[in-house]
């Protein structure tokens, strides 16, 4: 397992076993913050009472070293893996929610004699978990515990979800019986009993509402401001992902006045004209002091890296591909960890979904019948209405974010429509939908789309390369400021996260915000339909599939869904 | 001889509520009834998909869910409904298509499941004949309900059965009695804080679940009792929300009182282990489920004295029932409950008669004999 691991840690590699328990921890690490011996792992106190293996970074880990230290903890190393262990001997359980970070471990109490799996409350590190009888295994890529010969067999629904989705949704994975860990959970082995409890870790706290738009602009201000500056802590090199866009160039600009050492930016561009971001991220770029490395992508290099792209991805998404050029950049420039501005569109409102919504509830007016003619247009785009006819909030995600409809997915895979429908909809675990207002939007945004698609696919490209991908707008307390704050003032009709720019317009220049939005956007569409594999439609198996090529090459249908169906025909 | 029963609800497993527990378990029990003596059962539910069944309570080929389309029921019920032996309407608000298929196939008995306030007021001209010409039996979950049904509609007492609810069939029953150490964790509690408990729909336009006579014992009993706690779970609405917000302030007990909002079934029993005492004064319980479960885990329970609880509780032996007008009598209770600590063995104890008086094996047995039309033993 510690082998196929290699990419996201070459910097060590160590292994623990206790044969009472038959308990094995494999670690390889990517060191970021001490970067000597004493941060080898798997990691266990002087007295061997808690072993620890851990992917990620404590934030606060000197906070609560300073705290525990008060309470006459002793420590031997300047990692925030040992403040993890310590913060477990005075705290126990209770420690987990004191942690802010990016985090998933699994930590071994010798004397209760359980194992406790922790992934962090915004779900940014991974933690994939396999129950067989009475053994539990783990890993933070799914392809370990594949290669191990744990969990081999593949979950038979995994393509009907990726091909509705775009990419597999937490906590489902191409492999059967193997689940993600939801975030901000734990996981309690009993080694005695060879039983499990899975648990949220959060502290319940209900804190007043933020109605007043001067205080609220204070907050995400003074909030954010603290999240870069605890997410730049390192003592390796640290960088900041730069697309042009508003939320990393607010990320680049905060981490400018912070930053001791100088600041190392990293950009993309591209010869497509309509794609070149150049502009605006020079005006961000006059501002900062440091390196700053801008890199062509080109379409050769689209082609030649898509193989390696594809067996990056542990698990098939159609997305990633960006992160995958730009991680690889950053590795170059001798980069371990950067900032990104993921999380800013969800919390604020950047997407469309926000106003979709809305028009969404009006036609959940109408009995869900009345929406069953739509799979018969031909027209790709209407046919999603069909979503309308299943009354089920991942039909209502869907309609606004998903690929193919259950009618496609059914023609493609040549299963029946109501084999399609009970793997999308027997899911009980979401019923969060209920006013069809900005707030919801925000749920389904954060919960499904970011954290399913966004969220996985930049820590596992990022770690193909070696590099961990920091996200400050979803830090603990940031996230918890944007929550507080009420729809009323946090979302604006007119313009998209109007609050965040709003808080900011001292330091962001007018022009990077004041336009259409773009995104982190490659020029997908068109090397996608260059690549001689991807539209070549007799390589495809099925009619279904052939036609909807053709519709690509037409450029009638959008590049993410043609190259869901090139990844399942390699797979198949 | 080969029989056909349906029963017919409005929800049964996309939302959680005691009608809706009750009904999964009935349907558990009739799918497993049907299956030993080789009858058909069939779940009908109008507001339910079909991916909302909970597979742990019957087989999906049983379980038709109509997603709100009355459409499908009504030709559903005139296709098959009317070939019924039995038909089981979980709601009064069903009482139309009991008439219909009646009509249709005068052979068919038709039962009625009459749980609490949905019955105990004056009714439609069209649900009262229904009561009283197209309805072979009614059943009640508790004594208090039978009452109301001949009090308020004049059905004749034969007509009325008794069928107390049961505990769900896959509610954990701990066997151990330690709190919860992630939900001491979660409302940064210690062991030594003793927590009363209430779980109910907090809605504004429910105003009888008597939480408010709680939170005003509580401002006077944490003097008495230093590091008393009250958790208040269940769903609220926005505005009741406000309303319980306030009153905790005006009471001056932000301290002692936690609010959780919904609580995930799967923690359920978890909670239940966590409090000393569960508490729900209540004036319009059916029967109240939720003391059953409550019980089941060890919990001792205080209810209202004047609804269906007493039967939940039998009439005392499992629990208290207080006059939920006398502030007063609310208060010494509690005090008396908290002056002695729950032990282990008191628990057990509640937990082994709970389960004696509400299991469902029991529950099967006496639904057997109703079908078969035997008398009770």
């Amino acid at each position: 397992m510690c082998h196929a691991l290699e990419h996201g840690g070459p910097d060590d590699e160590g292994i623990y076993s206790d044969e009472n328990s038959g308990l094995v921890f494999g670690h390889r690490r990517l060191s970021i913050i001490d970067l000597s011996k004493n941060g080898h792992q798997p990691m266990s106190d002087v007295q061997n009472k808690v072993w620890i293996t851990f992917n990620g970074e404590i934030y606060n880990y000197l906070d609560l070293k300073e705290k525990l230290v008060s309470l006459g903890a002793r420590f031997n190393s300047n990692t925030d893996t040992e403040v993890i262990i310590q913060a477990y001997l005075h705290w126990g359980m209770s420690s987990f929610s004191k942690l802010r970070g990016i985090f998933a471990f699994g930590l071994y109490d010798t004397e209760k004699k359980r194992t406790y799996l922790v992934r962090d409350s915004s779900g940014v590190k991974p933690l994939y978990y396999h129950i067989e009888d009475t053994e539990l295994s783990f890993a933070s890529e799914v392809r370990a515990l594949k290669k191990a010969g744990i969990a081999t067999e593949a979950d038979k629904s995994w393509q009907v979800r990726f091909l509705a989705y775009g990419h597999i949704p937490e906590p489902y994975t191409t492999q059967k019986d193997v689940f993600s860990l939801p975030k901000g959970e734990f996981l309690c082995w009993d080694h005695k009993k060879d039983t499990f409890e899975i648990h949220s870790y959060h502290v319940a706290n209900s804190p007043a509402k933020i109605y007043d738009v001067l205080e609220a602009r204070e907050l995400i201000r003074t909030g954010l401001t603290r999240a870069v500056e605890r997410q730049l802590v390192a003592d390796a090199p640290i960088g900041v992902f730069l697309s042009g866009g508003t939320d990393s160039s607010i990320i680049t600009l905060l981490a400018n006045q912070h930053q001791l050492a100088q600041l190392k930016t990293i950009s993309i561009f591209f010869n497509e004209k309509a794609y070149d971001e150049r502009m605006y991220q020079n005006l961000v770029l006059e501002e900062i002091k440091g390196e700053k490395y801008a890199h062509l992508v080109r379409q050769e290099d689209f082609e030649e890296f898509l193989p390696q792209i594809i067996g990056d991805m542990d698990m098939p998404t159609t997305d990633g591909i960006n992160t995958w050029f730009i991680s690889r950049f950053a590795h170059q420039d001798g980069l371990k960890a950067v900032l990104s501005g993921v999380g800013a569109d969800e919390l604020f409102g950047g997407y469309p979904s926000f106003s979709r919504i809305k028009f969404l509830k009006k036609l959940r007016q109408f009995p869900p019948v009345s929406f069953s003619a739509a799979r018969l247009f031909s027209s790709d785009k209407y046919r999603k209405i069909s979503f309308l006819t299943y009354n089920h909030p991942i039909a209502d995600y869907l309609l606004l974010r998903g690929h193919y409809s259950p009618t496609d997915i059914a023609d493609i895979l040549n299963m029946d429509l109501g084999e399609v429908e009970d793997i999308l909809f027997n899911n009980k675990s979401i019923s969060r939908i209920k006013n069809y207002n900005e707030e919801d939007a925000a749920w389904l945004e954060l919960n499904l789309y970011m954290q399913n698609q966004l969220l996985r696919d930049t820590d596992v490209m990022g770690m193909s390369h070696g590099l961990e991908v920091r996200v400050p707008f979803l830090d603990e307390d940031f996230k918890a400021i944007a929550e507080r704050i009420s729809i009323d003032i946090r979302f604006d009709e007119n313009q998209p996260k109007k609050l965040l720019i709003d808080s900011f317009n001292n330091l962001l220049p007018r022009a990077v915000w004041d336009r259409s939005k773009m995104g982190f956007t490659f020029p997908l569409q068109q090397w996608m339909r260059e690549h001689h594999e991807i539209n070549d439609e007799s390589s495809y198996h099925g009619k279904r599939a052939r036609k909807i090529v053709k519709d690509f090459k037409k450029n009638t249908m959008h590049w993410s869904k043609v190259f869901a169906l090139y990844q399942i025909q390699r797979y198949v | 001889m080969s029989k056909k029963i349906i029963l017919l609800t409005l929800q049964t497993f996309s939302t959680t509520g005691g009608i809706q527990k009750m009904t999964r378990t009935m349907a558990h029990s009739l799918d497993i009834i049907s299956k030993q003596q080789q009858w058909d059962f069939k779940l009908w539910s109008l507001y339910d998909s079909r991916y909302d069944l909970m597979s742990e309570y019957l087989a999906k080929e049983n379980f038709v869910g109509f997603g709100r389309s009355k459409m499908r029921l009504a030709l559903d019920t005139i296709s098959k409904g009317r070939k019924a032996d039995i038909l089981i309407l979980s709601h009064i608000n069903l009482a139309l298509i009991g008439i219909i298929v009646k009509i249709l196939n005068p052979k068919c008995k038709i039962w009625l499941v009459a749980h609490g306030i949905e019955v105990w007021r004056p009714l439609s001209f069209l649900k009262t004949s229904f009561l009283k010409k197209f309805c072979n039996q009614i059943i009640c979950v508790s004594n208090f309900t039978k009452h109301q049904m001949i009090k308020w509609h004049n059905v004749g007492s034969s007509k009325c059965v008794v069928l107390n609810n049961v505990i769900d069939p896959f509610i954990i029953h701990p066997e151990e009695f330690e709190k919860p150490e992630y939900l001491l964790n979660r409302y940064s509690l210690t062991a030594e804080n003793q927590v009363i408990f209430t779980l109910t729909r907090l809605a504004s336009s429910e105003q009888y679940k008597g939480y408010e006579l709680v939170i005003k014992a509580i401002s006077h009993l944490k003097e008495k009792f230093s590091g008393l706690k009250y958790i208040l779970a269940g769903q609220y609405d926005a505005t009741e929300e406000t309303r319980i917000k306030d009153l905790i302030s005006s009471y001056n007990v932000k301290n002692e009182v936690i609010l959780t909002g919904f609580l995930s079934e799967r923690e359920l029993a978890d909670y239940f282990l966590l409090a000393d005492l569960f508490v729900l004064p209540s004036k319009k319980e059916g029967f109240g489920i939720v003391f059953i479960e409550a019980l089941s885990c060890g919990l001792p329970v205080i209810c209202g004295n004047a609804d269906g609880s007493v039967d939940a509780i039998r009439n005392g032996e499992l629990g208290t029932a207080i006059n939920v007008n006398d502030q007063d009598e609310l208060e010494k209770t509690i005090s008396s409950y908290l002056r002695s600590p729950l032990t282990v063995k008191t628990r057990q104890k509640l937990q082994k008669q709970c389960l004696q008086y509400f299991n469902e094996n029991d529950y099967q047995q006496n639904l057997l004999r109703l079908i078969k039309d035997e008398p009770a033993a």
